[in-house]
């Protein structure tokens, strides 16, 4: 029998290829997704002697199953499973990575790290896998920031906070091998602490979201501001001559 | 109802059962519909305006809910439980199924797009896949009747891959956005032309279907009735007329017939009870998909019919098709931190770009053409955000917001040929949960939809390089092509022709071997063209029911 969940790679590409083929295939309507089509934390070969080994338990509850209430989604369809001292450290991150900021809340506020939890609490096979890299994630925070100033993450100042996150959060292409696994899980944590604050109400108003209010009559299209905008890429480009013609 | 005593029973009630369905029961017919999956109301089931932020996972596509959280489908997907279906070891192949009424076509995309001249007869032009039992100008008139009963918008274009509907009959398109008039521009300087998508989605009312108000992605339904779905249309049409019955949680186990071999009815298991039940009819009409009509007729074997029901030809099962499916997309930088606006429209391609090769075919190394759709536009934020970050704080969301709405992804969608190694047939060792034999599927492409997409996704990457996208090395096709299945277009199963010897059915999916018995779903195409099957199909089963009802009227059966 055919197991969507084995389709780990459609494509054949390099994990970051993948992710991002995936994330256009999701943004066009027109394109089928594949359940775990998105890639999977990567297994960093080499040294990674510091990347925590222990086992992380698989969520074993039910999903939503093929019919859910589509007017009245669940609230809490799993039990969400990270403990405090998770969310703790889980919170402290996500603050760091969409902070509060002119007049804007941040990731924090609205809510980020709730729908992590249910993310990483999912029995679904993309969430497992993230679970499993986030979970790890939580613990070398610790380890590292023990082995650099003998403390918790948390009880580390902001300063040496940002100097350790600085390790993993940029360049992951040139990384130092023992640091690769934490980049490129905290680069997944990262996409989901954006997607949660751009769903969010505020977020999905910041990112300039227009959409979703019915319209009567014709489609507007493009405002004057949008069009004009597109006369100077279209120049820019030397496509000028080539415009569309209604 | 009570005494209502059908004439033609309809195994399916999506874009093929439903059409012939209104069709017959409009010539005052009696119907019995059975549908494998439960009753389903788009009026009241409908997501319609339902956020990212109110469903779990940010709406995220899982292996239960396959194209997210709101899609309508219901009971289905790439794996139904209890329904398996098995691959042989060599072959990745996807069967989609939908397991509710009005099947597929509560979610489909609403592409609508006739198939050419050319493309009824590819088989006499290249020697390659077979023709179809009629020309293009037999089925035009029926083209016209199903683009006007469905609402088709879109405009006449004059290119060879796009026949003209007659004045009046399509309904006007909505206006381009932005990243698809730049594509537009991008593709002219090569001479590839982009216009405007013909979709079933009305743009003005229609019966009591209201017009599109241009919200609410359409693949979570419909409730409006604007995006074409046979649960807002057809069934309620069909039911109006009094001639209908409909009977959900009906999985059809086989065709039965005589000791002659004559098709007397079928046998279903209601899926409540878990109970067989047989019923008897004049004429059966399977239109349950092409794969699981094949699959009933495979299963429906007797002395009379040892290698499944009406397959004289030995070509049930064979033939099986998709369209090839591969893509690419890149950020384009000029598009970055563009001016905000709405850019839902009717939630899918305004424009796209048809195959333009036509002509020249015979100089490129695969025969047969392929159309882009395009993945663009502001769309509402869910569980996967574009861009490759870095950092953290205000730098990082100042990226994200200006990658939003700043990446193009050309969606390549090809005619596949049909081919001895692409087929279906039945499982000996497995069942599903009603003990019904299961449908096992062998696929490999050929060389020629190999080549088809190697061209494809060069060409995309030209445009998105003249876009101003950096595109990088480019995947070989057979990591590029979507598995067997996986663009949800499969056809073929149950072919028609001009002859016995090759085909299951006639030009009306009258099967050659059991007059009374049709085919009327995505099985009976004889080639698969890269324009996507539904319209075809409801052409196909608007046309051959009403020779059906014709045959019927008149006694012959």
């Amino acid at each position: 029998m055919t197991d969507p969940k084995a389709l780990s790679n459609p494509h054949g590409l390099s994990r970051r290829q993948s992710l991002k083929l995936f994330g256009m295939m999701l943004a066009s309507a027109a394109v089928p997704a594949i359940t775990g089509c998105a890639a999977s934390t990567p297994q960093v070969s080499g040294s990674a002697s510091d990347w925590p080994t222990l086992k992380i338990e698989p969520i074993s509850v039910a999903g939503y199953g093929q019919d859910p209430n589509l007017i009245m989604p669940p609230p809490s369809p799993w039990p969400k499973t990270l403990t405090t001292e998770q969310i703790a450290r889980l919170s402290r991150l996500t603050d760091i990575l969409v902070p509060a900021q002119n007049g804007q809340p941040g990731a924090l506020q609205i809510g980020a790290v709730d729908v992590i939890d249910e993310w990483v609490s999912a029995p679904y096979g993309q969430q497992q896998r993230d679970r499993d890299g986030i979970l790890r994630l939580l613990i070398w925070l610790d380890d590292e920031s023990g082995r650099r100033y003998s403390q918790p993450f948390l009880m580390l100042s902001e300063a040496q906070q940002l100097v350790l996150l600085d390790d993993i959060a940029y360049d992951r292409d040139n990384i130092d091998a023992r640091l690769q696994q934490p980049a490129a899980v905290f680069n997944r944590l990262r996409s989901l602490v954006l997607a949660a604050y751009f769903c969010s109400e505020a977020g999905s108003r910041e990112i300039g979201y227009q959409g979703n209010v019915p319209i009567s009559g014709d489609y507007p299209g493009p405002t004057p501001e949008a069009m004009a905008h597109l006369d100077d890429v279209l120049d820019e480009l030397g496509l000028s001559d080539y415009a569309y013609q209604q | 109802m009570a005494d209502f005593i059908h004439q033609v029973v309809i195994v399916g009630s999506g874009a093929g059962g439903a059409m012939a369905a209104y069709e017959l029961t409009k010539a005052g017919i009696n119907v019995l519909m059975l549908e494998a999956g439960r009753d389903y109301d788009p009026k009241t089931e409908t997501p319609m305006f339902k956020r990212n932020a109110d469903a779990p996972l940010m709406g995220a596509a899982t292996s239960d809910k396959n194209f997210g959280y709101y899609d309508a489908t219901v009971d289905g997907g790439w794996s139904v439980p209890d329904e398996p279906y098995t691959t042989d070891d060599d072959s990745d192949f996807l069967w989609w199924r939908a397991r509710m009424l009005g099947g597929r076509t509560n979610h489909w995309g609403r592409y609508s797009l006739r198939f050419s001249e050319h493309d009824f007869k590819g088989k006499s032009r290249d020697g390659l896949g077979a023709d179809w039992p009629f020309e293009y100008g037999d089925i035009a008139p029926w083209y016209d009747k199903t683009e006007s009963l469905v609402g088709v918008c879109g405009t006449n274009t004059g290119l060879d891959d796009m026949p003209d509907s007659p004045p009046g009959v399509l309904q006007h398109p909505p206006t381009p956005r932005v990243p698809e008039l730049l594509v537009a521009a991008a593709a002219k300087k090569h001479g590839i032309t982009a216009v405007p998508m013909h979709r079933a989605v009305l743009t003005q009312p229609k019966d009591d279907r209201a017009a599109c108000f241009y919200a609410t992605p359409c693949g979570h339904g419909c409730s409006i009735g604007a995006a074409f779905q046979t649960t807002t249309s057809l069934l309620p049409m069909a039911r109006q007329t009094g001639h209908f019955k409909l009977i959900t949680d009906a999985m059809v186990k086989q065709v039965n017939t005589s000791d002659e071999g004559t098709v007397t009815g079928l046998t279903y298991i209601d899926k409540a009870s878990g109970e067989e039940v047989v019923i008897a009819s004049p004429v059966v009409i399977l239109a349950a998909s092409a794969c699981e009509s094949a699959r009933i007729m495979l299963n429906s074997k007797s002395a009379q019919h040892p290698d499944g029901l009406a397959n004289s030809s030995g070509q049930l099962g064979r033939n099986l098709m998709d369209s090839t499916g591969a893509g690419i997309g890149a950020t384009i930088p000029a598009l970055k931190n563009r001016p905000r606006y709405n850019e839902d429209g009717h939630t899918a391609n305004h424009l796209f770009i048809p195959w333009w090769g036509h002509k020249a075919q015979h100089n490129l190394n695969f025969p047969r053409g392929y159309h882009f759709e395009l993945g663009t536009g502001f769309r509402e934020p869910g569980a996967w955000v574009s861009g490759d970050f870095a950092g953290y704080g205000e730098s990082l969301k100042d990226e994200a917001k200006a990658n939003y709405g700043a990446s193009v992804y050309f969606a390549l969608r090809g005619e596949m040929l049909p081919n001895d190694n692409c087929y279906m047939d039945i499982d000996p060792d497995v069942t599903d949960k009603w003990g019904i034999p299961v449908a096992r599927f062998h696929w490999q492409w050929s060389e020629h939809e190999l080549n088809q997409v190697a061209h494809g996704l060069q060409t995309a990457k030209t445009l998105l390089e003249t876009m101003g996208a950096t595109v990088g090395d480019l995947p070989a096709p057979e990591q590029a092509i979507a598995k067997g299945g996986q663009i949800i277009h499969e056809v073929g199963t149950a072919r028609m022709g001009s002859s016995p010897a090759d085909s299951v059915t006639n030009q009306w999916g009258q099967t050659w071997d059991c007059p009374n018995l049709f085919v009327m779903d995505g099985g009976v195409f004889a080639s698969n063209p890269h324009k996507n099957c539904t319209l075809t199909i409801m052409t196909l089963a608007m046309r051959n029911a009403n020779w059906l009802a014709g045959q019927i009227q008149q006694g012959v059966l």
